[in-house]
């Protein structure tokens, strides 16, 4: 909170609020006073156009010689009241400000614009679906009028079902005109694809743009539309609020870890089964605010695939947990030791620990982390941001640097917070080979040849000396250092370079400095916290083990180049969600648990362990991995299987330093949040909101610790040797595309881009390749035929090439190769 | 993508740009060169005004939509629009916006069919005094009657026919 605090008077009691704060927050902040509102909203700049907020306002009287407060005889303060009603959204508090919001004026005012709202308002909400967590339906039943003195026949009727994009649905009836969509997409996303057109009654949402209502953030505007004129393509008509229970999750899809609320109810559709009907965003002021990306909201779809695998497969055939495990543990003790385990970021902490406990308790060593894309993870726990850090805090005097990174396809919700830190006025400088989205909100966008990240920031002091300069003078600095058209060792590179930088201009070791990285999946500093490294993988890689164990990592789908060492391995056991090609080279195949239907949790990129719950019912017969595991281990004489994810967690904190003293407990602990959205609040809808699942806790980073961090020298990789008709070509990751926790999303299937290869413009009138023809993309070993897209975001000299668009893997990290038109 | 009014007009466009400190500020008098030059805002002439000023066609279609003076649909030749506000109607403005309608044979908002005339009514244009009135295209006729009218119409027939001729 400000240190300059004014005193303002509420309904004749006096309240100490930080000068400047807005009149309606401060009231439900300071005084418990819900000020009805339906326009303004705290995240965004009010604009005083619906008048629900009209309250009486005067200022103190003083003495003009002494500035003393004026009173009657009575000793009541004087107050000059303002004539009329004053809108308290558009209102900042300033010393001797009084209010009153409980006289006759305010309460007709609340009626009056009531009514008005409601003349042509249609009366479908026992079919709309807000009805029951309606905004407008509770300050109707709060402040409105009992009857209608509207003509009916004077109603307007308009189109209810007008698609604004293919995933929300625009309601023309019952859009009130708030303008929070337009103002959200304008000022929080900077997209602005909605606008208001017409004017007065016939005044409405459109969309003119090509294609329409198309970001990653969609699906919030439905959320704080204070009406049900937008619903999403997936949850409308799905069911009623007051049937839906929420269960506080995390988001599965990428290194935010935003919190999530999973919407369920015992369904028809799913065997009369607790199932997922919507997702929503859960308050937490630290991680996402209160937003989702639209692939957190609609990619839930794969928790209950008819594809999941639901039965242990032994030797090709469905088997039983029982066979499965004694075959298992028969593997296991032929091993001779010769151990190994490959696991990906969709495994929980605990399910990680369990992967752990059983490899080692069998003599194997090596743990390897999937993807081998990112590393420097053990650098983000040394100088990672301090506990504390609040993207929303940074502003004016701060400096941020995302480097080989495209934020907005990897790590949307950082990249719609960072947007906001340069929006107030803090340093962006978004440095990568090519231009991305982020490049659109940043201060200076430098760019470096493809594939030399780690040489441009190494050297950053030669080649932007202004900018280096700028971040090292920064007050806060926080690093986003991403992977993208780099090889492992070039990650490790860029992520010492980037270390060293904040450990040389000291921004490391407190909140809102330090490094974070879009380690890909929900939980990639979990990988590096239960021991888990992509160099291991490497390793793996060079030297087969006898049993491989690979938990959740589609090593197959993602890596054209892993069958040749994978081939090696003599037993392969696969856990995974689903039947992809490893589980198909495996031995065994176990059937494992989703996030969706069970308890664990998960370590984001900025190191805040979070919890999810069970939220939906299991399909077949699939556990959590963490029990699979553990009852392995048990069957092996190796330890009591442990009775749940909480269990684990206590094991854990004893044996590993970064979980000491973790209790779920404690991370489900909350706090008063703002803006204030729980209780019987009137404006946000709902309470999917509210957070009822903890807020998390951030393991510190060593720095905090009290660790001094290692400055090391950096070893650059060598600079890749691009021959005469050759290119490098830039893996780059698309937020929409086929992985298998995203495809049987169907609905987003549109949105997602057919294959295609970036070519620069010179390149391609020199190969004579037009936008849209068909090219062939050749690699060692490896070539994909795709569309050529000739669109300004390649390059000279590099091809940018995206992953998963198409069912055969492309490569993962950068490489020389050529293209020709077929 | 082809812009024929960036070609065509490019003079035009850059005085007005010069007079801004940034493009999307010319947005409206660019509304009204391809309103000139298509006779009203079709879909492409948005797109093609919101490319020069580096602008989301959303957000052009939105100032075409708040201001009544862009045509979001084909209009005739003539877009007469007749004040039919209080002042106005005490001086007979709903008999005279009737009496126009049934002349020309076509209803409320409706275009003749040679492409010549759209009538539609609005609200008080200001010149109460010299009611009725109308709008006809950017400029104001006023103290009418439907004597008056007929001439009017026929004048502007001509007119438009000369125009035609003259090509
Ligand atoms: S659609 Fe909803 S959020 Fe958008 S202006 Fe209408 S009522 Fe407000
Ligand atoms: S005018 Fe204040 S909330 Fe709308
Ligand atoms: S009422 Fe017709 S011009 Fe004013």
């Amino acid at each position: 909170m400000s240190d300059n605090m004014v005193k303002i008077i509420i309904d004749d009691v006096e309240y100490e609020v930080p000068a400047g704060m807005n009149v309606v927050d401060a009231a439900k902040w300071h005084a418990s006073n819900d000020i009805p509102v339906f326009c303004y909203h705290p995240k965004m700049e009010p604009v005083g156009m619906c008048r629900m907020c009209l309250v009486e306002m005067g200022t103190l009287q003083r003495n003009p010689e002494t500035g003393a407060v004026m009173t009657d005889e009575d000793g009541n303060p004087l107050v000059r009241w303002f004539p009329k009603l004053q809108t308290a959204c558009t209102q900042v508090a300033t010393d001797g400000m009084v209010f009153r919001t409980n006289t006759q004026a305010v309460v007709d005012a609340r009626e009056n614009v009531l009514e008005f709202l409601l003349t042509s308002h249609p009366l479908d909400c026992p079919i709309c679906d807000k009805g029951g967590e309606c905004p407008l339906q509770n300050l109707t039943m709060a402040h409105g009028p009992g009857e209608s003195r509207m003509n009916f026949s004077d109603k307007m009727k308009l189109d209810k079902h007008v698609p604004l994009g293919d995933l929300i649905f625009l309601d023309e009836e019952r859009c009130i005109q708030c303008g929070r969509c337009v103002r959200f997409q304008d000022e929080l996303v900077g997209d602005d694809v909605l606008a208001f057109h017409e004017r007065g009654r016939t005044l409405q949402i459109i969309t003119n743009s090509d294609p329409g209502f198309d970001t990653y953030f969609s699906g919030n505007t439905t959320d704080i539309c204070p009406v049900g004129a937008l619903t999403t393509a997936d949850f409308r008509f799905g069911a009623r609020p007051w049937e839906l229970t929420e269960v506080p999750s995390i988001d599965p899809h990428d290194a935010a870890g935003s919190n999530i609320s999973l919407s369920v109810r015992l369904d028809r559709d799913f065997g009369g089964r607790a199932m997922i009907k919507r997702v929503m965003p859960r308050q937490n002021e630290y991680v996402n605010e209160l937003w989702i990306s639209d692939k957190a909201r609609f990619g839930h779809h794969f928790t209950r695939s008819e594809d999941r695998l639901q039965k242990p497969v032994v030797d090709g055939k469905d088997s039983d947990w029982a066979t499965a495990i004694s075959t298992i543990a028969g593997l296991l003790e032929g091993a001779d030791g010769d151990i190994a385990a490959i696991a990906g970021s969709g495994m929980s902490n605990e399910d990680l620990f369990a992967l752990r406990s059983l490899v080692t308790a069998n003599g194997g060593k090596r743990l390897g982390a999937w993807p081998t894309t990112h590393t420097g993870a053990d650098l983000v726990a040394a100088v990672g941001v301090g506990v504390g850090t609040n993207l929303s805090d940074l502003g004016a005097g701060d400096a941020v640097l995302i480097v080989a990174s495209d934020l907005e396809e990897e790590v949307p919700i950082w990249r719609l917070r960072l947007k906001g830190a340069h929006d107030r006025g803090a340093y962006v400088v978004v440095a990568n080979a090519r231009k991305t989205r982020m490049d659109d909100f940043a201060s200076a966008t430098p760019r470096y040849q493809a594939g030399k990240a780690a040489h441009w920031l190494d050297g950053i002091d030669k080649a932007d000396p202004e900018v280096a300069k700028a971040l090292k003078a920064a007050q806060n600095l926080v690093i986003v250092a991403g992977a993208e058209g780099l090889t492992l060792d070039g990650s490790r590179a860029l992520m010492q370079s980037a270390a060293n930088f904040l450990i040389d201009s000291g921004h490391y070791g407190k909140a809102n400095n330090g490094l974070m990285s879009p380690l890909p999946g929900p939980n990639g500093m979990g990988l590096h916290y239960v021991g888990f490294t992509p160099e291991v993988t490497a390793d793996i890689a060079q030297n087969p083990p006898k049993v491989l164990i690979v938990a959740q990592a589609e090593i197959l789908s993602d890596d054209p180049y892993a069958r040749a060492w994978l081939d090696k391995v003599e037993t392969i056991i696969s856990l995974n969600l689903f039947p992809d090609a490893v589980a198909d080279m495996a031995a065994i195949a176990l059937p494992i648990q989703s996030f969706a239907e069970r308890d664990g949790t998960f370590t984001n990129g900025e190191r805040r362990v979070q919890r999810f719950y069970t939220a939906q019912g299991p399909m077949g017969d699939a556990l959590p991995a963490w029990q699979a595991l553990s009852r392995i281990s048990e069957h092996m004489g190796q330890g009591k299987a442990k009775a749940s994810a909480a269990a684990v967690m206590v094991m854990m904190s004893n044996e590993l330093p970064a979980f000491e003293g973790m209790r779920y407990r404690e991370l489900s602990r909350t706090e008063r949040q703002f803006p204030d959205i729980s209780g019987d609040d009137m404006y946000y809808g709902g309470t999917a909101y509210q957070n009822k699942g903890g807020l998390g806790k951030v393991i510190p980073t060593t720095a905090e610790q009290g660790e001094t961090p290692a400055r090391a020298d950096v070893s650059l990789p060598p600079v890749l040797e691009v021959g005469k008709g050759q290119f490098v070509v830039l893996p780059a990751t698309r937020l929409y595309n086929l992985e298998s926790t995203f495809r049987p999303s169907t609905l987003v299937h549109p949105r997602i881009m057919s294959p295609f290869v970036e070519v620069n413009a010179a390149d391609a009138a020199r190969l004579d390749i037009n936008n849209g023809d068909v090219v062939e993309v050749k690699l060692p070993d490896v070539s994909v035929r795709v569309r050529a897209s000739v669109n300004g975001g390649a390059p000279e000299g590099a091809l940018v090439l995206p992953r998963h668009l198409t069912d055969d893997p492309t490569p993962m990290t950068v490489a020389v190769g050529e293209i020709a038109k077929v | 993508m082809a812009n024929p009014l960036a070609d065509k007009y490019a003079d035009r466009i850059q005085k007005h740009m010069s007079k801004y400190p940034d493009k999307r500020s010319a947005v409206m008098p660019l509304l009204y060169i391809a309103q000139e030059e298509y006779g009203w805002l079709s879909p492409d002439a948005i797109v093609q005004v919101a490319e020069i000023c580096e602008m989301d066609p959303t957000q052009v279609k939105s100032i075409a939509g708040f201001y009544t003076m862009y045509r979001e649909s084909p209009k005739g030749k003539y877009w007469l629009q007749v004040c039919t506000d209080l002042p106005c109607a005490l001086k007979g403005a709903d008999q005279f916006h009737h009496d126009l309608l049934a002349h020309l044979g076509i209803e409320e908002g409706g275009t003749t069919d040679d492409g010549m005339f759209t009538v539609e009514h609005v609200m008080c244009l200001a010149a109460c005094d010299r009611a009725p009135m109308l709008q006809c295209n950017f400029g104001y006729v006023e103290n009418l009657d439907m004597d008056k009218m007929k001439e009017l119409l026929d004048k502007w027939r001509k007119e438009a026919e000369a125009y035609a001729n003259a090509d």
